[in-house]
């Protein structure tokens, strides 16, 4: 098991410092992160301005939610590289490696994950103040909380990002145009962009109960002390539960059905 | 003397002529690109629904958001929520428009730059221009964005009490034009970089328009001067349809706002050209990578 755990920190490692390596221009897309995260802070400033609170959200809440869903921005919405290895091919390789396909794609993640929050995360969170938003969580119940939450949103995460992966493989779809309304929904539904409590309430409520919502909206609210902390974990811990088996029978079912895109 | 009077003359007469040739060429192959894409559709029926499914779905979901708030709030700032629909409108046909016309990775541009691509399109006997126009003109599998656009904006029209002149409908169209030139120069500035760096800039220009998708739908009513400034030239969020929808619906109702998309679209992309042509200079010298032994793809 200790072994085990070695070679997946290898793997992130590997991942992380690739990063430096693969793709020095990173720099460009972390300013760009920068300046779409102070876009949206000044335009919620706009939209709220005279505003009091809705649904128990006020102006500095919705700040610091907004900032907190830049900082775990990869986490809230978390991708492997299970789409890149279709594509090259490399997924065969994948396969032949005496490692567990969804962990070393995890591990691969992780290791991204470390970086940028070295890279860019912290340093948001240092420049809060400058943006005039409080970075803090409303407690440090919520802030152990989030933690978990976190946890568990990633843990949902990876299973529709697996789930996704499977339903290509089965179902023979074409991988970037999956991959765009993937993205598209995800964005709308999980609430890292939008606050669901911000939508119509019927649509917020609507939207609250779709996985979606247990990657970002759930540890966001958390985190900014809006909404039942118990009744968001268990909603995650049910999708997680839900979610993983399933996964792993579609690859089981998929597997002989794979064929690699290749070049 | 006469001679090279008469060879002048030919010359001069000649430049029209080869516009006008270039313009047939490029009608020609428009036509044909459609060709091929409606051969496309016809060889794989579902591939192309998908295609078609997924541009709508995204289309749909970047503006459910704004459309969203509109309904929450009753509006956002000084925009009524008809006449954010208009905006969302205005923001979708300009996307769809880059997509019917810049598919196959021609808006992307740093992704053929960085993997070699650009010599596909360099060994054509046809200019670059005429080439980069014609080649990602996908009519049918790439107009799903296009059509919910402008079934947006047929609905926000009807909604708006616009007196919807000639003039109004030729700046409309103009402001479209400069929207889609700025979002094209935008992505072709940055994708320039991967002419220096082709495996660390190979996904620039689409990180570049998704930050344009992203933010394109928010009214930037109320943002701090610099930041508004920047959102405008350096970075034209504001160019995509914030900026003209705010002239064409008369919440800017200076004389001149309805010029100032077109105007800094063509200051947008006379630089852009400087700068990839001196990308063009340095690909000259050191060319691609892509199919050589060492190449990062190889």
């Amino acid at each position: 098991m200790i072994r085990d755990l070695g070679k997946y920190w290898k793997t992130s490692a590997m991942a992380a410092t690739g990063y430096l390596g693969d793709s020095p221009l990173f720099v460009i897309d972390y300013l760009m992160r920068l300046l779409r995260v102070t876009v949206l802070l000044a335009i919620w400033r706009i939209i709220l301005a005279d505003k009091g609170p809705i649904d128990g959200l006020t102006l500095p809440a919705v700040l610091t939610y907004t900032l907190i869903a830049e900082v775990f921005g990869p986490q809230l919405s978390p991708r492997t590289n299970l789409e890149g290895a279709f594509w090259e091919g490399s997924i065969v390789g994948r396969m032949l490696q005496p490692l567990n396909l969804f962990a070393q794609f995890t591990a691969e993640a992780a290791g991204t994950w470390l970086f940028e929050l070295c890279a860019f995360s912290l340093p948001l969170l240092l420049l809060a103040p400058l943006l005039g938003v409080q970075p803090l969580p409303a407690s440090a119940t919520a802030g152990g909380l989030f933690i978990i939450s976190l946890l568990l949103g990633i843990s949902v995460g990876l299973a529709i990002e697996f789930i996704f992966g499977a339903l290509l493989v089965l179902l023979q779809l074409p991988l970037w145009s999956i991959a765009q309304i993937r993205t598209a929904l995800t964005t709308l539904l999980s609430g890292a962009l939008l606050p669901l409590a911000l939508l119509p309430p019927a649509v917020g409520a609507l939207f609250s109960w779709l996985p979606f919502a247990s990657m970002a909206s759930a540890p966001l609210q958390i985190y900014i002390g809006a909404g039942d902390a118990l009744a968001l974990i268990t909603i995650q811990i049910c999708w997680s539960l839900a979610l993983w088996p399933l996964a792993h029978w579609l690859w089981k079912i998929g597997r002989e059905r794979m064929v690699s895109y290749g070049g | 003397m006469a001679d090279n009077l008469a060879d002048t003359t030919i010359i001069e007469s000649a430049a029209p002529a080869r516009r006008t040739g270039m313009l047939w060429r490029i009608l020609r192959l428009w036509r044909m690109y459609a060709a091929l894409d409606l051969a496309f559709i016809a060889a794989d029926l579902k591939l192309a629904c998908i295609y078609v499914f997924s541009d709508a779905i995204t289309s749909i979901a970047l503006v459910t958001g704004m459309l969203l708030l509109a309904e929450r709030f009753a509006g956002i700032g000084p925009w009524s929520q008809i006449q954010i629909i208009f905006m969302l409108g205005y923001a979708t046909t300009v996307s769809g428009l880059l997509n019917t016309f810049f598919g196959y990775n021609v808006l992307m541009i740093s992704r053929r730059i960085g993997r070699g691509q650009l010599d596909h399109t360099l060994i054509q006997p046809q200019p670059m221009l005429v080439s980069l126009l014609t080649e990602g003109f996908v009519p049918f599998s790439g107009s799903a964005n296009l059509l919910c656009g402008i079934g947006l904006l047929i609905w926000a029209m009807a909604g708006l009490a616009l007196p919807i002149t000639t003039g109004w409908i030729v700046l409309l169209l103009i402001n479209i034009f400069a929207s889609v030139a700025s979002v094209l120069a935008f992505s072709f500035l940055w994708g320039s970089l991967a002419f220096w760096a082709p495996r660390a800039a190979e996904e620039i220009s689409s990180s570049a328009t998704q930050l344009l998708d992203q933010l394109k739908s928010f009214p930037l009513d109320g943002l701090s001067p610099v930041l508004l400034g920047g959102l405008m030239t350096v970075v034209p969020v504001g160019m995509v349809a914030w900026s003209p929808c705010r002239a064409l619906l008369g919440i800017d109702a200076a004389p001149y706002a309805g010029w100032i998309t077109p105007f800094v679209a063509l200051l947008l992309a006379l630089f852009t050209i400087l700068i990839f042509r001196k990308g063009m200079h340095n690909y000259e010298r050191t060319g691609s990578q892509r199919y050589s032994n060492l190449g990062h793809r190889g």
